[in-house]
C-alpha cells in the first residue's frame, strides 16, 4: 500500500546514528515518504535510539510507542539488520544497490568507516543519490568534529542571536547563548536534506547520473540567518544589539497577563498604533518620527509603550492592534496553539491513538500540495516489522539467504 | 560543473520582506530565472537597515540584497490596472508564481490562482501566510516573532524559570521557506512527470509546529505544558555553553555517554571527575548537572573557546564555538566549503553571504550572483521577453506605471 504522491515509484533507504536527538536523517526520509516515496529505514538490532526518548502514552516506556520515533519515522517501512556482519551488511548494500536515495543522518567519521561514500557505491547503482547530513559536513579542516543539535544551533549563529528581537522582560545582554528546547537544528537540516535530494533528482532528470549531497548541520543553521548575516556583511552591528533591528518599534514586551509582541515598523502601522494608544503628545517627538529614530531613541520609548501594553492583557492588544492590521500577538501556550479554533478548522494535527486507547495528537504537514494531497498512511514500523517483505520484495530473498543475512 | 537542476525554469516572485524572497532566491541559485515583481508603493527590506556602511539607499540594504541575489527585478505599479496586466503577461510566460502578500491581496489584483490557472493551467502557485489561508486567523497579520509567540516555539524556548523567548535569525520565515523549496521542487517533478500544475498552500505557524511533536503529544495527553530548561536536555548532561576567555566568547559542550564524560574528566586536567559518584552516570550528571557545570566553567573561563573545542574534540566529546554572524562569515571551515560565497554588487561591491548548506561531488550545488538593482532589468523583463515595444515601455514609464 504505497501512497500517491510526487515521489510515487522512488525507493528510500536511511541509516541513522546511535546518538539520541540526531533527527536530521529520519526526518528527510520521512518527508520524502510522505512525498509517496518508498523509504525503508534501517535500524541495527538494538533498535533506533529515539525508540527510547519518549513520551510514551502510557507514561511506561515502550520501544514501539515513542513518541518522537512515532513521529520521525511514519510513513515509512522498517527493516532490522545487523550491518556490521557480513551478512547483514551485503543485505544492506544490496538494498542500496536496488535505491534511488540513500540518507545517511551521521558523524563523517561513521560515513567513513561504514564506507558509504558515493564512489564506493555507485559502480553497483551509478544513478544513486546518496545524501549525508553530518555535524560539520564531509569535508573541511573541522569536518571530524562530533556534535548534535546544541552545538549545531551554537556554531551556526543562532543561539548567539537568541533572542531574535529586543527583550524588554529579561536582560538578554546578561544571559548566555540560547538554544530552543527541540531538535530544531535537525528538523530544519532534514528539510535541506530533502530538498537536496529532490533537487538531486530533478539534476538527475537533466543529465542521467546521482550525486553525493554533503549537508553540514552547522550550515543547515547559518544558512536561514539570511538577516543576521546581512548585519554582518553590511554594517557592524553584531546580533543581540538593538540597533541590529534598524526600525522599531518591534519588541517583545511584558502585558498585563503575560507577554506581547508589539511590531510597527511600517508608518502606516506605526500611526495606527498610536491611534490605539490615545495619540499621545510624545508620539509627535521628532526623536520618534521615524522607524530609524524610534530605534535609535529605543531607551526612551520602551517605557512610553510598556505604559500601554501594561493597561492591557495580550489579547486585547492583539484584537485592537490586528483589526487594525498592526502585527501584533501574545504569547501562546502549546496548549492554546493546539487548541485554538484556527489550527482545529484548518485540520493540521494528526489524530492518534496509544496501545491503551490514549488519544493524543500529532503535528501534520504544513504544505498543503493540491494535486497530491498530504496523508499520514503508513505508522512508524515496529522494530524489524518489514524485515521479510522487504528483502523478498526489493531483493527477491529466498529464505535461505534471509537467514544469512540475519534476518527475523 | 553539471547542469543546474531549474535551468529553464521561470519564476514569478511576488515575495514580501523574508519568506518568499528567500524560498526565490534559492530556486534562483538552483538555476531559476526569477523574476522579482517590485512595486515602489510597497518597499520593505529595500528601505530598511542595515545599509552599506549605514548609508540608506534602495539598492544598499543588507536586508534586501541577501534574500534577492541572483533575480531580476522588474518594478511594476500594481495598483495601476496596467501595471497589474502586465504582471499577468509575466505570469504567463512562467512555471511557478510564488506569493506571500496578506490573504487575498492577489485575488483583489486579479491575479489569484483561479485567474491564473484559467490562462495557465499548468502553472504552479504556491501562496505562503503566516497562518495559511483558511482559517478563521487567516487575516492576521504576523511577521517571524508573530509565528514564534503563536506556535508555541516560545513556549520551549527560555532560560530556567524565565519567560518564553523568541528564537534569532527570523528562524520562522527561512525554515517556512525551506518547506516551500521542497515543496516546488516536488511540483516540479510531479509537472515533467503528468504535465499537470497545483497550487501550494502553506502556514508558517504550522511549519514552525512541526519542531514540536513531543511538545504537542504531552499536552494532548495529560495537559502537561513545557517547561523552559535553558540550554539543558532530558537525556544529556553536561548539555550547555559555558562562558570562555575574553567577553562574549562562549563554548558549547554536550556530552552523550559517560566515556565522553571520562575523556572529558582527563583532558580538563580533573581525573577526579571521573570517580566521582555525582557524575558517574548519564542520570547521576542530569541530577547534579547544577553542581557540574561551575566546575567546568571554571575549567573553561581562562581558555580560547578554540583550545577547548580542540581539546575536547581530540579526545571525542562533541563540542562547538558560539559563533556570532561576524564569526560565521569569516569561518575558514565554512569558506573552504563553498558555503560563504561573495557575489558581487554593482553599487556596494562584493558582500559575503551564506549559501547552500550543501554540496554536491565537492562543490556548491548553485551560483549566487549579485542581487538586482531597484528596476534593473525592466527592459529585459519587459521588451525582451514580453515585447512591449519602444513606445508603448515609453508611455507607461511617464505613466509611472513602470517605476
Amino acid at each position: 500500500m504505497l501512497h500517491e504522491g510526487t515521489l510515487s515509484g522512488l525507493k528510500v533507504v536511511e541509516l541513522s546514528d546511535q546518538i539520541s536527538g540526531q533527527v536530521a536523517g529520519s526526518f528527510c526520509t520521512r518527508l520524502l515518504g510522505d512525498a509517496g516515496a518508498d523509504v525503508v529505514k534501517v535500524e541495527y538490532p538494538q533498535g533506533d535510539p529515539h525508540r527510547k526518548s519518549g513520551p510514551y502514552p502510557g507514561g511506561v516506556p515502550d520501544p514501539d510507542w515513542s513518541g518522537l520515533f512515532l513521529y520521525l519515522n511514519s510513513n515509512k517501512r522498517g527493516v532490522s539488520l545487523d550491518i556490521e556482519s557480513p551478512g547483514g551488511r551485503a543485505a544492506f548494500l544490496e538494498l542500496v544497490a536496488a535505491a534511488d536515495f540513500l540518507v545517511l543522518g551521521q558523524n563523517s567519521s561513521e560515513v567513513d568507516r561504514l564506507g558509504l561514500r558515493r564512489d564506493k557505491l555507485s559502480e553497483a547503482n551509478p544513478g544513486l543519490i546518496v545524501t549525508t547530513i553530518t555535524p560539520f559536513g564531509l569535508t573541511g579542516p573541522n569536518s571530524a568534529y562530533l556534535g548534535d543539535d546544541l552545538i549545531a544551533i551554537s556554531a551556526g549563529g543562532m543561539a548567539y542571536a537568541t533572542p531574535g528581537i529586543p527583550d524588554s522582560v529579561g536582560n538578554p545582554d546578561l544571559e548566555p547563548p540560547l538554544r530552543s528546547n527541540t531538535n530544531m537544528a535537525g528538523y530544519l537540516a532534514g528539510v535541506q536534506g530533502a530538498m537536496a535530494s529532490v533537487a538531486a533528482l530533478l539534476s538527475k532528470t537533466i543529465h542521467g547520473t546521482g550525486c553525493e549531497i554533503d549537508l553540514s548541520m552547522q550550515e543547515a543553521v547559518a544558512a536561514v540567518m539570511p538577516f543576521e548575516l546581512a548585519h554582518a556583511s553590511y554594517h557592524e552591528a553584531k546580533p543581540r544589539k538593538p540597533e541590529i533591528f534598524g526600525v522599531m518599534p518591534n519588541a517583545y514586551l511584558p502585558c498585563q497577563d503575560g507577554y506581547v509582541v508589539v511590531m510597527a515598523v511600517m508608518e502606516a502601522h506605526w500611526r495606527n498604533l498610536m491611534d490605539l494608544a490615545d495619540n499621545p503628545d510624545w508620539a509627535e517627538l521628532e526623536v520618534f518620527s521615524s522607524g530609524v529614530e524610534r530605534a535609535r531613541n529605543w531607551d526612551a520609548l520602551e517605557p512610553l509603550l510598556l505604559e500601554w501594553t501594561m493597561a492591557h492583557t495580550g489579547a486585547e492588544i492583539a484584537q485592537l492592534a490586528q483589526d487594525r492590521g498592526i502585527p501584533c500577538f501574545p504569547a501562546y501556550t502549546v496548549g492554546q496553539m493546539v487548541d485554538s479554533a484556527h489550527v482545529t478548522e484548518r485540520g493540521f494535527m494528526v489524530d492518534m491513538q496509544g496501545p491503551g486507547g490514549q488519544k493524543f495528537k500529532l503535528p501534520g504537514y504544513p504544505v498543503r500540495l493540491e494535486r497530491t494531497p498530504w496523508q499520514l498512511f503508513r505508522p512508524a514500523p515496529k522494530l524489524g516489522e518489514h524485515t521479510l517483505e522487504i528483502l523478498g520484495e526489493w531483493l527477491g530473498y529466498s529464505a535461505e539467504q534471509l537467514s544469512a543475512a540475519g534476518a527475523r | 560543473m553539471n547542469a543546474l537542476p531549474l535551468q529553464g525554469i521561470r519564476i514569478a516572485d511576488f515575495g514580501q520582506i523574508i519568506a518568499i524572497p528567500y524560498t526565490a532566491q534559492m530556486l534562483a541559485w538552483l538555476g531559476a530565472e526569477v523574476v522579482l515583481i517590485e512595486t515602489e508603493q510597497r518597499l520593505t527590506t529595500r528601505i530598511w537597515p542595515p545599509f552599506a556602511e549605514a548609508e540608506p539607499g534602495v539598492n544598499r540594504s543588507g536586508g534586501f540584497n541577501m534574500v534577492n541575489s541572483s533575480k531580476l527585478s522588474c518594478t511594476l505599479n500594481l495598483r495601476d490596472p496596467e501595471g497589474v496586466e502586465l504582471a499577468k503577461q509575466i505570469i504567463l510566460v512562467s512555471d511557478v508564481v510564488v506569493e506571500n502578500y496578506s490573504s487575498g491581496t492577489m485575488e483583489r489584483m486579479g491575479l489569484g490562482y483561479q485567474d491564473v490557472r484559467s490562462l495557465r493551467p499548468d502553472v504552479i502557485y504556491l501562496s505562503l501566510g503566516a497562518f495559511g489561508r483558511t482559517g478563521p486567523m487567516k487575516d492576521l497579520v504576523g511577521f517571524h516573532s508573530v509565528i514564534n509567540l503563536f506556535s508555541g516555539l516560545a513556549s520551549v524556548t527560555g532560560h530556567k524559570g524565565s519567560h518564553p523567548r523568541i528564537m534569532g535569525g527570523l528562524f520562522p520565515d527561512a525554515f517556512s521557506g525551506c518547506y516551500c523549496v521542497l515543496a516546488l521542487l516536488e511540483a516540479l517533478y510531479h509537472r515533467a512527470n503528468t504535465g499537470e500544475g497545483q497550487h501550494i498552500e502553506v502556514a508558517m505557524t504550522e511549519a514552525l509546529a512541526t519542531l514540536l511533536p513531543e511538545a504537542i503529544m504531552e499536552y494532548t495527553l495529560d495537559g502537561t505544558e513545557p517547561e523552559r530548561v535553558g540550554n539543558h536536555h532530558k537525556e544529556k548532561a553536561p548539555h550547555n555553553v559555558f562562558r570562555c576567555q575574553g567577553e562574549e566568547n562562549w563554548v558549547a559542550v554536550s556530552v552523550e555517554d559517560d566515556a565522553q564524560f571520562q575523556a572529558m574528566a582527563h583532558v580538563s586536567g580533573n581525573p577526579g571527575w571521573a570517580d566521582d559518584v555525582r557524575f558517574s552516570t548519564p542520570e547521576a550528571r542530569l541530577k547534579h548537572q547544577d553542581e557540574l557545570e561551575p566546575l567546568i566553567q571554571q575549567w573553561v573561563a581562562r581558555l580560547q573557546v578554540e583550545d577547548v573545542v580542540q581539546k575536547l574534540q581530540n579526545a571525542g566529546v562533541p563540542a562547538g564555538p558560539v559563533l556570532d554572524s561576524d564569526q560565521v562569515l569569516s569561518d575558514p571551515h565554512m569558506i573552504e566549503r563553498g558555503f560563504v560565497q561573495f557575489p558581487d554588487h554593482s553599487v556596494v561591491g562584493p558582500r559575503p553571504l551564506g549559501a547552500f548548506p550543501w554540496a554536491v561531488d565537492g562543490g556548491q550545488p548553485g551560483v549566487a550572483r549579485s542581487a538586482p538593482l531597484f528596476g534593473e532589468h525592466n527592459v529585459k523583463v519587459l521588451q525582451e521577453l514580453l515585447q512591449v515595444p519602444d513606445v508603448e515601455f515609453k508611455r507607461l514609464m511617464e505613466n509611472g506605471v513602470i517605476a
